[in-house]
């Protein structure tokens, strides 16, 4: 009975405070907002006004974030270096969950790809795409095994590797524009605005390439030596 | 116009599906066969209604987006169909590894009569 009258008032909560506090639309805009919703499609070519911040308008704040999180990364791996990294194989589950897996896994990667490359256009990102394209070896460790991840090419050395690559092309990018006159992160006139038709908003088609192999790459290396670090699967 | 009935006909079954599966894992008494409820839940509670989202959607001229929407439906549910039994089975094999009981009359995993 107390339960039913708890979960009645935790159900009833919601309404009451959405009828006595109703959402009102604000009748201004920040003008900093105003801004950035009226200059993003003509000024960056990106219709995606997130990404246009993100890599635009606040592009440094953006390098150095990467910078930090590359530095994060690396010193994880820097404590764990002494770790022997071993793919082991261990005891597998049966056939349909290791198929489905790396159907999945497949899916996974189209999936992150498409966010990585449409960033500029649609929500999403080199951010969101790494963060998706990471959960494809996890699973694949998770559902198979570190030898399996091993024999499709996925190994510890080649995803920093790919990461270090990805915060090269980050830093180059950024210093184009230097290079050509402009000033760092800069975007517009050094970078091509359209290919067929389609919008590519400058650099930021760029950024999130080299953003979405860096933080793929990223992870990636994190959940190897994570799976290792717990001693993989006790069988 | 038929096309619309038939897709809420699909949604009306999932959410007997759903209303099915969740008095299931309540009543059911253990892990296995809460898991044939949970199954009952997604295929027929998230597979089924998302075909019927898709076919009324593609039934409904004045919808903004119509072929995205019934796209994406289709996909999610094509998915699901394809994730869900692999994910029963990954968890009833590993509670069968870490030695979760039920009433088994045959056990084929360890192959011995009950």
């Amino acid at each position: 009975m107390k339960r039913l009258i708890f979960g009645i008032i935790l159900t009833l909560t919601p309404f009451v405070v959405a009828y006595l506090y109703p959402l009102s639309v604000p009748s201004s805009i920040h003008s900093l907002g105003e801004f950035y919703l009226k200059n993003s499609l003509t000024s960056v070519r990106s219709p995606e006004v997130v990404t246009s911040i993100l890599w635009d308008y606040r592009g440094l704040d953006t390098v150095f974030e990467t910078a930090v999180f590359f530095l994060a990364i690396m010193g994880g791996l820097a404590i764990f270096r002494e770790l022997k990294l071993e793919y082991s194989s261990w005891e597998e589950f049966p056939l349909p969950v290791k198929v489905v897996t790396k159907v999945t896994a497949v899916l996974i990667v189209t999936v992150a790809a498409s966010l990585a490359l449409h960033g500029q256009l649609t929500p999403g990102g080199g951010f969101q795409g790494g963060s998706t394209l990471a959960v494809a070896p996890l699973l694949v460790i998770g559902a198979v095994s570190l030898a399996s991840l091993k024999r499709t090419g996925i190994t510890l050395e080649r995803a920093v590797l790919i990461r270090i690559l990805g915060l090269t092309g980050i830093v180059i990018l950024a210093l184009i524009p230097l290079a050509l006159g402009g000033y760092a992160v800069q975007n517009q006139p050094y970078f091509p605005s359209e290919f067929l038709g389609t919008l590519l908003g400058g650099s930021l088609l760029w950024y999130n390439i080299f953003e979405f192999l860096a933080v793929g790459a990223g992870f990636t290396a994190v959940f190897l030596i994570l799976a290792v670090a717990g001693g993989g699967r006790d069988d | 116009m038929i096309l619309l009935y038939i897709g809420a006909g699909l949604m009306i079954i999932g959410a007997l599906c759903d209303l099915l599966a969740g008095i299931g894992m309540l009543k059911f008494r253990n892990f296995y066969l809460r898991l044939h409820a949970a199954t009952i839940g997604t295929v027929g509670g998230a597979v089924v209604p998302l075909i019927g989202v898709a076919l009324a959607a593609l039934d409904m001229p004045g919808l903004p987006g119509r072929f995205a929407i019934a796209g994406a439906s289709f996909i999610t549910a094509l998915i699901i169909l394809l994730v869900a039994p692999a994910g029963s089975t990954a968890l009833a094999y590993a509670a069968h590894r870490s030695g979760v009981e039920g009433n088994f009359y045959f056990d084929h995993l360890r192959g011995e009569e009950r």
